[in-house]
């Protein structure tokens, strides 16, 4: 296997296949196939854009810990392409949505899957022009912002777009810059991971060591589940204070019965009442076991709870749920690897 | 220069701010308390007359007051920011920016508390918020957002004080050495006798840690349980999740340019030019770009969701909001808040001073619209047709607004001349 | 009490500092004064980290749990139904909790600074030795170096 990625080929080779058999799964006419492909992409662009984004972010604050685990961030960039094949496939999904009937001038299928491909292309070029970049250049900085405006709109689109629409006409100003946010909390404990994974072997280039890197990274987590908590709290008490019927019925949907109940409660969990505590002291901070839980919690729940928006709304498809994240999380981990190795990425 | 010598020149510098006051000095002093017994002698003839003099009536009954109230909150947090979030992130740049920025927050925090009793017309009932055992039996309704208020900015006035007060008692120990008199009495007492030993400095430097790491989540939910006065009511345009982000990220944006318009004066009559550089007003110029963008950003998702969807009264709120009666002040608003603050961009503007303080005034004028136009047009015109009103600001409003300008600057300037301006010791550490 | 040994320099001052040290001077016995807070310091005289954490720590979860038991128990001794939200109504009693939480912390770091540091310093505040901006070395009893 090590052996085939290190072809210079192989991923585009990976890619092909992936997208071929998604492309296969989710156009075959039966039930809940549509719908596990919207769980995965969107899972799948929250945790790469979200990657890129923490790069970019890092790089406008001249951060530290950057350095570490840059190379590895970066090559998710390739990702986008496919995530954008994958919004193709979902054109058909798109007739399912409510407002499919009685289209508008925002809410007309042309214009709905245009911007959002349109955004995600850009968030390509934009990622791959911070990506040639070198790490502390001239210009470095500005294309990386350049990024981070893209990636805010690109995010905010699926929010707004592809998620809230969903439940038409039920609005939550907030839940585009909510998304962006859990976006960037994903790409920080991805971070982590990569910088626990690399901890093995001895930093190349930077003077040091990954420890205090990983601290940095832990207390970044700290400080997004906090923002995360704040965020979700502030659309949950509006919505539960002012009692609106147009509003309301989106909690009730998702907290009035078993199986969802439960799911919300996890999704709180994971989000926040485990890493924050885990990662409150010190020590915690630069312990790998505490760490890697932590990211490996935050990720699960921001999977949760992408399940719990669409899971009232949409069917699913066990089978294809899981090809569709067996084939992205494939091409993750593939992706990665090659950048981590240094090799050249043709996408 | 030896180190010694820069040692003491650091303390030269700071202390000479604090010599005989001048000429000019002396008149922004007077100027400043005249504007306060103005705003306090029209607030005595409110107290006499009732909130009808102010103004307010059937439909808008909150409108200048509440802006003021939410106004001075917000420019109290980039106070924190600067000070306990940056000590958080280790950037060295905010030592010279530190103690002014704690004091803005203080004497904000103190103006701000005085627009809940001033709105209240029979100020003396306002002990009804405290919790407290009464004959009555009758506790206070912790479900509604003004008790939230009340337990929020109380608490983060206390924090301040207490963060303004620990980071000068090093201070005051220092300056103490170089004054005589009533002064050195003072700073002695206030010093606590403070000798700088290690198990001080020791125990005080995780002090500072844990009141800075207290200190910051304050800066985010403060100001969102502000903005929640106004979410919690379904009045469209007021009830959106999108606020409590919203308003913090505006009162940053206020914060700073508040620093800007400050600190860019001070810095140039008490020619502290070697420790507040142009690199430390870049990288505030930075922070009111970015919090300049999320507000922008606001903006967008708010209009445009007003007209997604099919609850016409908020589109209907917007369309007044930007097309009403009070347009003018909505444009105003948005080159202020979002077009001005783009320029910064540019880094060669970052870096013009002039420009920044222009820039400055520019986003404190757009912040304060931008609250009086959220609490007004929203009220003006809310739900039913027949009661749709207006709102005119009466003399007593604005002379009790600009006596509470007053009373912020003429406790800056008393400020000024009586604590020292910089935090010595932090400044001395980096040297 | 031995005289001060004054240094207008910090490494000076440290490299006397170590020196005393490894001459075998016990810690117990050693006091410096310093202008602002010297972190090297920490390391030649080790003391253990500051119990301020302690009272951070007691502070906050009093906030907590008094936030919480006050909201709840007023609203259950006085059962008014307001606004159609539930007596006990945990959303809005998180706020109140949230905001004890980060004042008691606050007040009791505070507090617990002054315990631990000897603060005020009655002494201190009469008979203040001033030593500016200078980096001291005391010796407690009488050893003179």
């Amino acid at each position: 296997m090590m052996a085939f990625l290190e072809k210079k080929w192989s991923l585009a080779v990976l890619i092909a296949a992936a997208a071929a058999l998604m492309a296969l799964v989710s156009l075959t006419p039966a039930p809940g196939r549509g719908g596990s492909l919207l769980l995965a992409f969107l899972f799948f662009i929250t945790v790469v854009e979200g990657c890129i984004a923490a790069a970019a972010a890092g790089a406008t604050v001249n951060a530290r810990w950057v350095g570490s685990v840059r190379k590895e961030l970066l090559s998710v960039t390739p990702l986008l392409l496919v995530a954008s094949f994958l919004l193709l496939l979902l054109i058909p999904f798109v007739d399912t949505y409510p407002w499919a009937g009685k289209q508008g001038i925002w809410l007309r299928k042309d214009f709905f899957i245009g911007r959002n491909l349109a955004f995600l292309l850009l968030a390509y070029v934009t990622a791959r022009r911070f990506a040639a970049a070198p790490a502390d250049g001239e210009g470095t900085k500005s294309r990386a912002a350049w990024y981070l405006l893209v990636f805010v709109v690109s995010q905010s689109l699926a929010a707004f777009d592809l998620v809230m629409s969903l439940e038409y006409p039920w609005i939550s100003a907030l839940l585009g810059g909510y998304f962006f946010i859990e976006a960037i909390y994903a790409g920080f404990a991805v971070s982590a991971l990569l910088c626990l994974r690399r901890s093995g072997t001895p930093p190349a280039d930077h003077a040091h060591g990954s420890r205090s890197d990983l601290s940095d990274l832990s207390i970044l987590m700290f400080g997004f589940s906090l923002m995360w908590a704040g965020l979700f709290f502030a659309q949950f008490l509006t919505i539960w204070y002012g009692n609106l019927p147009e509003e309301v019925g989106f909690l009730a949907k998702r907290l009035s019965a078993s199986p969802l109940r439960e799911l919300c409660v996890a999704v709180l969990f994971l989000l926040f009442f485990l890493p924050f505590p885990a990662l409150l002291s010190t020590r915690a901070k630069s312990n790998p076991y505490v760490v890697s839980a932590a990211a490996l919690s935050i990720l699960s729940g921001i999977l949760v709870e992408r399940f719990v928006f669409l899971a009232p709304v949409v069917r699913f498809s066990a089978v294809a749920l899981a090809i569709d994240f067996a084939c992205l999380l494939l091409l993750f981990v593939a992706v990665v690897y090659k950048g981590s190795r240094g090799a050249s990425l043709d996408a | 220069m030896g180190i010694a010598d820069r040692y003491a020149k650091v303390d030269r510098d700071v202390l000479a701010a604090m010599k005989r006051p001048g000429r000019v000095y002396l008149a922004g002093l007077a100027f400043t308390a005249t504007l306060v017994v103005i705003g306090g002698a029209l607030w005595a003839y409110q107290i006499r007359s009732g909130l009808g003099v102010a103004g307010y009536t059937h439909p808008v009954n909150w409108a200048i007051y509440i802006t003021n109230f939410v106004f001075w909150v917000g420019i109290a947090h980039s106070g924190t920011l600067i000070s306990a979030v940056l000590y958080l992130f280790r950037a060295r740049y905010r030592t010279s920016f530190n103690r002014a920025a704690e004091a803005m927050t203080v004497f904000a925090l103190m103006v701000a508390g005085l627009f809940p009793l001033i709105h209240l017309g029979r100020s003396w009932v306002f002990y009804y918020l405290i919790p407290y055992p009464t004959q009555r039996q009758l506790w206070v309704n912790f479900r509604s957002p003004l008790v939230w208020d009340v337990f929020a900015v109380g608490t983060y006035f206390t924090v301040s004080l207490v963060f303004f007060y620990v980071g000068m008692i090093p201070d005051f120990a220092a300056a103490k050495q170089h004054v005589a008199g009533i002064r050195k009495r003072i700073y002695t007492v206030l010093s606590l006798g403070w000798q700088g030993t290690q198990k001080e400095w020791r125990h005080y430097g995780m002090l500072y840690l844990f009141l800075a790491a207290f200190a910051t989540p304050l800066v985010a939910s403060v100001h969102s349980v502000v903005s929640w006065d106004f979410a919690m009511s379904i009045v469209p345009g007021w009830h959106t999740t999108i606020f409590a982000p919203y308003f913090v990220a505006g009162a940053i944006l206020s914060g700073t340019a508040m620093v800007i318009t400050l600190v860019v004066p001070l810095r140039k009559a008490m020619n502290l030019h070697e420790y507040i550089t142009d690199d430390h007003f870049e990288s505030i110029a930075k922070i009111l770009l970015f919090t300049s963008l999320i507000v922008t950003y606001a903006y967008i998702v708010e209009f445009g969701l007003a007209s997604y969807g099919e609850n016409v009264f908020e589109k209907e709120a917007f369309r007044y909001r930007a097309l009403g009666e009070f347009r003018y002040l909505t444009w105003v608003m948005l080159f202020c808040n979002s077009l001005v603050p783009l320029t910064l961009f540019a880094k060669r503007l970052r870096r013009n001073i002039t420009f920044l303080l222009v820039v400055s005034l520019l986003v404190n004028v757009g912040m304060w619209l931008e609250r009086f136009v959220i609490i007004v047009t929203s009220l003006a015109h809310d739900f039913d047709p027949y009661v749709w009103g207006t709102y005119r600001p009466t003399y007593v409003e604005v002379g009790i607004s600009l006596g509470s300008f007053g009373l912020f600057f003429m406790l800056y300037l008393l400020f000024v001349k009586n604590l020292p301006v910089l935090s010595i010791s932090e400044i001395k550490e980096h040297l | 009490m031995a005289g001060p040994m004054i240094f207008e320099e910090k490494e000076k001052f440290l490299e006397r500092l170590r020196g005393l040290v490894r001459e075998g001077v016990p810690g117990e016995k050693i006091r410096v004064i310093t202008p602002f807070g010297v972190p090297e310091v920490e390391e030649i005289l080790p003391r253990g980290r500051s119990k301020v954490r302690f009272f951070a720590l007691v502070g906050a979860a009093s906030g907590t749990v008094t936030g919480f038991a006050f909201t709840i128990l007023t609203s259950l001794s006085w059962p008014l139904i307001v606004g159609g939200k539930p007596v006990v109504s945990l959303p809005p009693f998180l706020i109140i909790a949230f905001a004890l939480t980060i004042l008691f912390g606050a007040l009791s770091t505070f507090a617990g600074f002054l315990l631990l540091s000897r603060l005020p310093n009655l002494r201190g505040i009469r008979s203040g030795e001033e030593f500016g901006n200078s980096f001291v070395i005391l010796i407690e009893d009488g050893e003179r170096r």
